[in-house]
């Protein structure tokens, strides 16, 4: 820093971020969709469209991807969670395999965890338990250890309101671990107390579904990505905003900020410039920003003002980003996505 | 198989080389002098006597009226027309119609609609090219220079900004200007020459097409929307051996012009092509502009004087074919001496005469609408076979376009008394401006006849259940036909008016009768008998061909 | 001024009763005329006999606008890098794993033979559905009729008062009427996209019934007189569009699936897709020779896996119920249905989790009538990039399609003095998907 900054400048400063820099980048295996770490920050673990999970030190000269195990999903992990010495992942193929993180044993495995594809998985704050959602659009909630079922929820339509399958793409716990929000294809987010199921609120993001009536037929949005603030009173919700042609993920990436208690949406950003769809959130120290990441083609790493949802900085990723996980303190992202991975610096 | 479509192909070509490359010897033809309507007169007779053929008389007057008006304005003849018409006792009465129609705005629109759904038939409605085309017909342009406008295509303001349409609308695909230029403006379909062999001729029919293509292929669209060309490119195809082949800048009639595209460094052409890249790719980049332009070495080659036949003829055998139903050649692209016109001299005449006359398209359009093969009546009715289309000796029955047939509806559907004189000029340009705008929304409902044209049964159901047609056309407010009619107490005197209004004709004995019986049938509902009884004759043949 | 509505009405039926009957000689000698449709058929000998026509062979076409992902339909490759998410499952016919978007129609594959050979080359959509259309390359001096068209005039009959080449195609993306190029506006398709009602087949309102009827028989009566000396096809084709007009406008009512029972409605299911199939099989069970639906937008460039889910689910079930109603139906006896689109999608899987234009190795399918069902024909290598075994063409393809109605692939119809084979030179249809 340099010394002829006042105390006040400095203060401003830290108070916001002003840049967002890609430090390195490296190759990984597939398409990685879901990302975890270790007890060393840099220890990441993470599922592959290989069907495999990987153990890689994102600080090593070379970083390398190491399978966890011989076994594999039958189909793409798009969802891992650790708790402790144990992984746990969730695929397309609608199994949760629990892993012994270190010898890669297979502890436990629910070979129909659900009936259709499963998208994510969330694990509690105190690493008690594990959400799940999938395409059947139900929740379901394990114990991390024992791989208990322990709830299931429903809540959502099977069917778009167009007559297709619905998707349930998005899992998260609030930072007391007391709230779970979920969101589906059409943007609908449901919060539920995480302990009872109890549905706390029901929210509307109609926007991220993305149907074209006219052109196409289809729809290729929902809500992808979901985060609460640290003090647990606002839910990001993120997906892409309306697009042109859906055949390409060429519409504005969109962001949602709910005082969720409430229902009432605190404000909603529609970045441009990065266009494609916000694929993972995370709240910063102090809920004074906000980070998203995701991607079309590309891929991007942009921070938002906490309060207001101003951009601060941005960066285009080498590589659509499916998922990232934020150093403690908010100044290291590990993101991974598209055959790659990339260490950002956040300042 | 795969042999018989080879030669069917083959011949195509190979004969284009000696059958139409050039005018007949002077010294074989009427003397240049001839009159147009007179040399007609002279070959289509001549061919008649050899033949024996047996040959129809004169159409009445009414038709006459009817066919030249809407073969020179496009639309059918007004009730003050008609009158005009009916009023002349000269013996030079068909002279006086049609300098009369050749000299109303009408000509010009309609020789403009005309050439807009010849060359542009894949995208109709094209403003700019309308207003380019208007503004040429009633300039008179020469048809030389209109080639030259379209296929030079240089970036203008004003009405010869829409020239370059021709080119724009198909610049992305070279194969449809190659051969759209060989078949409209040359009248050569090269289109099979692409990807066969000749028996005989080694190789020579697809040098002919890829050279035909050579001359299209730097042409580009800047990002302005300016029609450019590129410094160098280079036209290879595959023979039927599996020899990679260059082509070279090779005409219809087999000369190569020869390649004067200049050496360029390396440097220098990573500097154009950064250049032009750029010209593609945004707004406020200018093209560089070669020295060496295929394109206009195209178009002087098609006009020059040893070539140019090609040209002339196919812009005669279009009009003819226009006017009286069939091409000199037909079919109209596939002009060469494998498929020789039924009267060459006559078309070897009629191209020389343009030519030597300024391309001046209504010198020849006049001298059709004078012979007499025109002023034939398009009725066989004798039990022996008709004579071939190919004399002449019958008039044929033509379908309408679209355009003809949405004026013409326009024109009928009005009370008779609406239409202004059309000799007052300046009113009757604004009528024509605005029937023609108000026939904008209509003419998509129709097809465009090709050869071969069939009305589809969308056509039959459109006149039958629209609501424009019963809510438009057959309203009866005081300005349109079926609230003049209604007027009208007398049941002849509105069967007269209701045939003229729609036919151009009264009405015979035996239409006179099932149509009053159709009147009288509920005379309560007046109205509504009058205006089905409009809609039998507004959606019958006879106001739907030109005959 | 104008009388109340109710009033004109009452006054439209006594003046309709009134009317019964005026004209009845002329509206009589006003029948089809099939010596003048004759004429209209220039084009040489149909190639099938009359007799076939009779038999009422018929086809629909699914026509998978934009290009769907042969993975994930008809040629999966679960755990091949190029294999996506989805696995493959057993179906009905011993040995054929098809992909697990399509459970429902794996449960019918004894319906249906693949063809996972299609070697096209042209990976544009103008392009390749012009070339899937008329199996033949565009050729800019010859307008050839789509499948639709030459179906229409091989197999409709001239007197049929249904339309003989119905297209139902409503997205906006990628919309084609289809053409029938060189055999006429006589076998051009009624062209449904925005209202599935066909425009101007309903009588209106303020047109009586009886005058609709006598004034189109006047009409005829006058139009005989101006064509009787007129030895003119384009003329006769004039009258006989007319009098396909009445029977035009009484197939209305095919196009309403208000007519159908709440069961079979909601059998079809919600989706616009599986209405539109079941207007298909209304149509097919009246007579109508050749009916397109198509199902745009499969152009998955984009997260195609969530595509295919939506619109494989879409495939899958209106397609089964499709194949079972017609089959119940006795229709599947004579019914040919044809699953097909512009091309199929790249092995590569891309940075959006789509997959591109791709036409060097894709399938379709065929069910039905003159089909050897149970069979997957042809053969990709392990990651899909390549044909390895039984490569066919979109000629090979027309051909089949010919065959399997039995009309000769090889006639020939005459353009000019140029004979044109209805498939391509050089077709060869595949037997062994042929019953």
């Amino acid at each position: 820093m340099d010394e002829t900054d006042t105390p006040a400048d400095t203060a401003a400063e830290q108070a916001v971020v002003s840049s967002v820099k890609i430090s390195r980048s490296f190759a990984l295996p597939g398409a990685v969709f879901c990302v975890t770490e270790g007890d060393e920050q840099s220890q990441l673990y993470f599922g592959s469209s290989d069907f495999g999970i990987y153990r890689i030190d994102s600080d090593a000269e070379k970083p390398a991807p190491e399978p966890v195990s011989d076994s594999r999903h039958e189909s793409y992990v798009t969802g891992l969670v650790r708790s402790g010495d144990t992984l746990v992942s969730g695929s397309y193929d609608g199994s949760l395999i629990w892993w012994d993180a270190e010898s890669g044993d297979v502890r436990h495995r629910v070979q129909s965890a659900h009936e259709k594809w499963i998208r994510r998985l969330a694990i509690s704050p105190d690493g008690s338990t594990v959400a799940s959602v999938g395409d059947d659009m139900k929740t379901r909630v394990w114990n991390a250890k024992t791989a208990d079922a322990i709830a299931t929820w429903g809540g959502y339509e099977l069917t778009t309101p167009h007559g297709y399958p619905s998707m349930l793409y998005a899992v998260a716990f609030s930072a007391d671990g007391k709230w779970l929000a979920t969101g589906n294809r059409t943007g609908k987010v449901i919060v539920r107390d995480s302990a009872t199921g109890r549905v706390e609120a029901t929210l509307e993001a109609p926007v991220m579904y993305t149907w074209d009536p006219k052109a196409r037929r289809h729809s290729i949005g929902g809500i992808r990505s979901l985060a609460f603030s640290s003090d647990s009173q606002l839910l990001a919700v993120g997906g892409m905003g309306l697009v042109g042609n859906i055949d390409h993920l060429g519409g504005a990436s969109r962001i949602e900020v709910f005082d969720w208690q409430s229902g009432k949406q605190r404000y909603e950003i529609e970045d441009t410039k990065l266009k494609g769809l916000v694929e993972q959130l995370k709240f910063g120290p102090d809920d004074e920003w906000l980070v998203a990441a995701g991607g079309d083609n590309g891929g991007f790493v942009s921070v938002y003002d906490g309060a207001e949802g101003t951009l601060l900085a941005q960066e285009k990723a080498p590589m659509h980003v499916f998922d990232f996980q934020l150093s403690d303190d908010g100044s290291k992202l590990r993101a991974v996505g598209f055959e790659r991975a990339s260490v950002v610096e956040i300042a | 198989m795969l042999m018989t479509r080879r030669i069917c192909c083959v011949l195509l070509l190979v004969d284009a080389l000696f059958g139409f490359d050039s005018f007949a010897d002077d010294g074989t033809l009427l003397p240049a002098a001839t009159s147009v309507r007179d040399a007609i007169d002279h070959y289509v007779q001549r061919a008649i006597a050899e033949h024996g053929v047996p040959a129809v008389g004169y159409a009445s007057d009414e038709t006459i009226l009817r066919r030249t008006t809407l073969d020179l304005a496009g639309r059918i003849p007004t009730k003050k027309e008609q009158e005009w018409y009916a009023a002349l006792t000269a013996t030079q009465r068909r002279e006086q119609l049609v300098d009369r129609l050749l000299n109303l705005p009408d000509a010009a629109y309609h020789l403009a609609n005309e050439i807009d759904s010849h060359l542009l038939s894949n995208s109709p409605h094209n403003g700019e090219f309308r207003e380019y085309l208007l503004w040429a017909t009633t300039e008179k342009r020469p048809w030389d220079q209109m080639f030259r406008d379209m296929l030079l295509a240089k970036p203008a303001e004003g009405p010869l900004k829409g020239a370059t349409q021709f080119l724009r609308t198909r610049i992305r695909e070279v194969d449809d200007l190659t051969n759209d230029t060989a078949i409209l403006f040359l009248g050569i379909n090269v289109s099979c020459a692409k990807c066969h062999d000749h028996p005989l001729v080694e190789d020579w029919k697809q040098d002919h097409f890829y050279g035909m293509k050579a001359f299209f292929s730097r042409t580009y669209q800047t990002k302005k929307n300016v029609v450019a060309e590129k410094f160098f490119d280079e036209v290879k195809f595959k023979t039927t051996e599996g020899e990679d082949k260059l082509a070279s800048f090779m005409f219809l009639t087999g000369d190569v012009v020869p390649d004067a595209t200049p050496e360029f460094s390396d440097e220098v052409r990573k500097e154009l092509d950064e250049k032009i890249r750029k010209a593609e790719r945004e707004d406020d980049s200018e093209a560089p502009v070669p020295d060496f332009s295929p394109r206009l070495q195209l178009v002087d080659i098609a006009l020059q004087e040893d070539s140019a036949a090609f040209f002339a003829k196919n812009i005669v055998n279009r009009i003819w074919a226009r006017m009286l139903g069939r091409g000199l050649v037909s079919p109209l692209d596939q002009m060469h001496s494998g498929n020789p016109a039924s009267h060459p001299e006559l078309l070897d005449w009629l191209a020389r005469d343009l030519k030597q006359h300024g391309y001046d398209l209504n010198r020849l359009v006049r001298g059709v609408a004078l012979c007499e093969a025109y002023a034939r009546d398009s009725e066989w009715t004798s039990t022996d076979e008709p004579p071939g289309e190919e004399y002449f000796a019958v008039a044929r029955t033509r379908p309408l376009t679209p355009r003809q047939l949405s004026l013409s509806l326009q024109i009928a559907a009005a009370s008779p008394d609406k239409w202004p004189d059309t000799d007052a000029r300046d009113q009757w340009i604004q009528t024509r401006e605005s029937l023609e705008n108000q026939t904008n929304g209509w003419v998509r409902e129709f097809e465009q006849p090709k050869e071969g044209f069939q009305v589809a049964v969308d056509e039959a159901l459109f006149f039958s259940n629209n609501a424009r047609i019963h809510d438009d056309v057959l309203r009866d407010s005081g300005d349109r036909l079926i609230g003049h009619l209604k007027g009208i107490e007398d049941d002849d005197e509105l069967l007269t008016a209701l045939w003229r209004g729609v036919l151009s004709r009264g009405p015979v004995d035996d239409e006179r009768e099932a149509a009053v019986a159709w009147l009288q049938r509920d005379t309560e509902e007046r109205v509504e008998n009058i205006r089905q009884l409009s809609w039998t004759l507004l959606a019958g043949p006879e106001f739907r061909f030109n005959h | 001024m104008s009388e109340p509505a109710e009033f004109q009405h009452r006054r439209r039926i006594q003046r309709d009763l009134s009317r019964r009957g005026f004209l009845t000689t002329t509206a009589a000698g006003a029948t089809a005329m099939a010596a003048d449709m004759g004429q209209i058929n220039a084009l040489q000998s149909a190639a099938v006999t009359q007799q076939l026509k009779q038999q009422g062979t018929r086809v629909i076409l699914l026509w998978l606008a934009g290009g769907a992902s042969q993975f994930e339909t008809w040629d999966p490759k679960p755990g091949a890098k190029t294999g996506g998410p989805f696995s493959a499952i057993p179906t009905s016919a011993n040995g054929v794993h098809i992909s697990e978007l399509l459970p429902e129609l794996a449960r019918r594959m004894q319906h249906t033979a693949i063809i996972r050979s299609l070697n096209t080359k042209v990976a544009d959509h103008g392009g390749g559905a012009s070339l899937m259309e008329t199996g033949r390359l565009r050729d800019p001096g010859l307008d050839f009729p789509d499948l639709g068209a030459v179906v229409a005039r091989e197999l409709g009959r001239l007197d049929s008062s249904v339309p003989d080449y119905v297209s139902l195609y409503t997205s906006t993306e990628g919309r084609r009427k289809g053409t029938s190029g060189i055999l006429g506006a006589r076998y051009a398709p009624m062209f449904l996209s925005d209202n599935m009602i066909p425009l101007n087949l309903a009588q209106l309102d303020a047109v009586s019934t009886v005058d609709h009827k006598d004034r189109a028989a006047l009409r005829d009566v006058f139009a005989k007189q101006f064509s009787k000396h007129r030895n003119n096809a384009a003329v006769d084709s004039h009258m006989s569009a007319y009098q396909r007009v009445r029977g035009l406008m009484a197939s209305e009512q095919l196009f309403n699936v208000e007519n159908e029972p709440a069961d079979v409605r909601a059998r079809y299911g919600p989706t616009q897709f599986g209405e539109q199939c079941l207007i298909a099989r209304r149509l097919c069970e009246a007579g109508v020779p050749f009916v397109k639906v198509a199902r745009a937008w499969w152009d998955s460039h984009g997260q195609n896996f969530e595509t295919h889910q939506e619109l494989c689910a879409d495939l899958d079930h209106s397609m089964s119920v499709l194949l079972d109603d017609l089959n119940e139906r006795g229709l599947l006896e004579n019914t040919l249905v044809l699953t097909l689109g512009e091309f199929g999608r790249t092995p590569r899987i891309n940075a959006s989790l789509g997959r591109d234009h791709f036409a060097n190795a894709w399938s379709c399918s065929l069910s039905g009538y003159g089909v050897r069902g149970g069979v997957a024909y042809g053969k990709t290598d392990a990651e899909g990039n390549t044909v390895v075994d039984g490569e066919a063409s979109s000629a090979d393809l027309f051909a089949t399609v010919l065959q399997a109605l039995g009309i000769d692939h090889e006639h020939e119809y005459m353009v000019g003095s140029r004979p044109i084979p209805m498939a391509d030179f050089g077709a060869s249809p595949i037997d062994e998907v042929l019953a």
